[in-house]
């Protein structure tokens, strides 16, 4: 059993900075949850506890059923894989692998079997001789993880562990530490500020900003049902766009205004008559970029969702064309698929999914119908 | 940006400069050391009053020279005992030291560490002349006058620098290591045994040349607290060869030149590791 309970756990450093306020959650067995954030919002901080590396100001921390607040780290039952990779420079792969567990006592047959084994998994078999030195990034960070893995522990801390990598060797170990998550089958926390990352990887997902909770969900309901605008913003790529809006309300209708343009928000969206607090108030309009249809047929079924949309920008990635445009001064990005794409100072008309609309409270934030 | 026949032109300046200062440098140190190996090969008789008669060629190379000084000096004896007291003083230095440099070191965050820090720091500007005579008395009362008390007094002496260089070397070394060796079970103490002792080599290199050294070359303290136990250095025997009536040159040379080969040896034996610790520090 690794759950990890978080209950109101604070911390703040000795210059008197507050970094974590009021932290709540509960990580489940075997969960690979992330926390992501901009850099600077806690993660590590927060990571850094759990491992027992950075003192809880407040709160509590249980892993399993034991309240690990005052534990040192080594009896937390937990591993972790540093940004750095912190691999003992002057040891080999073995070595740096075996240290821990000659720490515990292991007897030396049992290291090597383990070592072996993890080497298997990890593809480091020819390697094990070497000092970190001689190794490629990829390679450390392999054997960072190894020395997590044999170490057998209850919870995988992961520290950006990707950060330090090019481009197409981080999509690569990210499916490779989503595949050993699968093998392993213990809890692992996992700590980045790329958002892509977070999406793909995690089971669900902690947004932090601030050292505040904004939102812990799985990937999909993140991106379809943010809850402020913080979170629709991070998740995401490209941005959601806002607009600045206001409802207006005819009947038992409600409307919203962009750029001379009034579109109907489906009746289905308004739960609970919500929208009534905010007829006549402003409101932030959330669109994703691929909420925008450029192709006839839609043009044709959405007749009253259309705007105009003077392009200022295309940047071609391959299948689809990232369009940067603005909406009566507004700049907005739409993505379109690549054989529509328009030109630059051109004027076109979109079409805009109203069914995908979220709107935000101006004030609060706080997402009011999605 | 640069152009390239640029980028040639300077390093080309740098290095006319470098090499006539280079040049300067060594020759000033070769010049007297060619003087002490002509003079210490040479025969006393061969000795003019003329520049010429020192720095000729000896007429035929004798080893004689070096015999007498060896026996004047009780060479073997003065040698282990010079041997001993530096010997032991590095390894003080490399252990101790380190062991303190990283136990200031890594606080220097508290207020108090940072105040130990200055303090021992604050040693080397304590002049040995001033704290001579209450040494002498001291370690007489202590019954400490001896070779113990020697490598003691260098251990405390030499603590100051070596503190500034390990706190320095330190922060190459990334908490990160240390902070994953916590969660590997390590205790502080295995820690520092494990992980950032090794990874200090270089800077052990030169703490063990530099007190080396120092030690190796120093009068005054084996002086004031070794003279008549029959445990004499190496510096301290060679005195001898100073009399009241003028000073044998030759024997003297010899002589200097028997106590500099151990210090060769270390050099040698710690000049790789001290070029990668001044490489590492300037490049990370
Ligand atoms: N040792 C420390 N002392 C004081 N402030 C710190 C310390 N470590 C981190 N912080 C501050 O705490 C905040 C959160 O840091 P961190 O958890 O590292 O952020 P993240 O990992 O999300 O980028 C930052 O504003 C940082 O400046
Ligand atoms: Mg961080």
């Amino acid at each position: 059993m690794a759950s990890i309970s978080i209950r109101n756990l604070n911390k703040t450093y000795p210059d008197g900075v507050e970094v974590i306020d009021g932290l709540n959650l509960e990580i489940k067995d075997k969960e690979f949850i992330v926390l992501v954030g901009p850099s600077g919002c806690g993660k590590s901080t927060t990571l850094r506890m759990i491992a027992g590396l950075e003192d809880i100001t407040g709160g509590e921390l249980a892993i399993g059923d034991r309240v690990v607040n005052d534990v040192q780290p080594k009896d937390r039952d937990i591993a972790m894989v540093f940004q750095n990779y912190a691999l003992y420079p002057h040891m080999t792969v073995y070595k740096n692998m075996a240290f821990g567990l000659e720490l515990k006592k292991v007897p030396k047959d049992e290291i090597d079997q383990k070592i072996k084994e993890a080497a298997k998994v990890l593809d480091l078999e020819k390697y094990l001789n070497r000092k970190p030195k001689a190794l490629s990034g990829g390679q450390r960070q392999r054997v960072a993880l190894g020395r997590a893995m044999v170490r057998n522990p209850a919870v995988f801390l992961l520290d950006e562990p990707l950060s330090n990598l090019d481009a197409k060797l981080r999509t690569q170990m990210r499916t490779e530490i989503s595949k050993l998550h699968r093998k392993l089958q213990t809890t692992f926390v996992y700590v980045t500020h790329d958002q892509t990352e977070a999406m793909t990887m995690g089971d669900r997902i902690v947004v932090l900003k601030d050292g505040k909770i904004q939102q812990v969900d799985t990937p999909e309901n993140l991106y379809n049902k943010p809850a402020n605008i913080f979170v629709a913003g991070f998740i995401g790529s490209p941005q959601m766009n806002f607009i600045n809006s206001k409802v207006t309300q005819e009947g038992s209708k409600y409307f919203i205004k962009i750029d001379g343009c009034t579109l109907e928000i489906p009746a289905g969206k308004n739960k609970n008559d919500i929208l009534s607090k905010y007829a006549g108030k402003e409101v932030v309009v959330g669109i994703r970029p691929e909420d925008f249809h450029l192709d006839q047929a839609f043009i044709e079924m959405a007749p009253k969702s259309l705007i105009d949309v003077k392009i200022d920008l295309t940047e071609m990635m391959g299948a689809e064309v990232y369009c940067y445009g603005k909406i009566d001064d507004e700049a907005i990005i739409f993505r379109a698929p690549s054989r529509f794409r328009p030109k630059e100072q051109e004027e076109i008309v979109v079409a805009i999914d109203v069914n995908k609309i979220h709107l935000f409270d101006k004030e609060t934030t706080e997402s009011i119908i999605i | 940006m640069l152009k390239k026949s640029q980028l040639a032109r300077t390093a080309k300046k740098t290095n006319r400069t470098i090499t006539f200062w280079l040049l300067v440098g060594s020759l000033s140190v070769f010049f007297p050391l060619y003087m002490t190996i002509m003079i210490a090969f040479k025969d006393p008789s061969q000795m003019s009053n003329s520049i010429a008669g020192i720095l000729a060629f000896p007429k035929s190379w004798s080893f004689d020279n070096f015999q007498q000084a060896m026996a004047i000096t009780d060479f073997w004896h003065t040698l282990s005992n010079s041997i001993l007291i530096t010997g032991a003083t590095m390894i003080v230095a490399v252990i101790f030291h380190s062991l303190i440099g990283y136990a200031i070191g890594r606080s220097m965050q508290k207020r108090g560490y940072r105040l130990l820090y200055l303090y021992i720091i604050s040693g080397m500007f304590v002049p040995f002349a001033i704290i001579m005579m209450p040494i002498v008395k001291q370690t007489a009362m202590l019954g400490i006058d001896n070779r113990f008390g020697v490598v003691l007094l260098y251990s405390i002496f030499y603590l100051p620098m070596n503190l500034m260089l390990y706190t320095g070397y330190l922060k190459n070394i990334p908490l990160s290591l240390e902070e994953a060796a916590a969660i590997d079970g390590a205790s502080t103490f295995k820690t520092f045994w494990s992980v950032i002792f090794p990874l200090m080599k270089p800077m052990h290199a030169t703490v063990a040349v530099l007190t080396a050294l120092g030690t190796w070359n120093d009068v005054m303290l084996p002086l004031v607290l070794l003279s008549g136990t029959g445990q004499n250095t190496l510096p301290i025997a060679q005195l001898n060869f100073q009399s009241q009536f003028g000073t044998n040159y030759n024997l003297a040379f010899a002589s200097y030149l028997l106590a500099l080969i151990p210090m060769l040896i270390i050099y040698i034996i710690g000049q790789k590791q001290i070029i990668k610790g001044v490489v590492n520090g300037a490049i990370k």
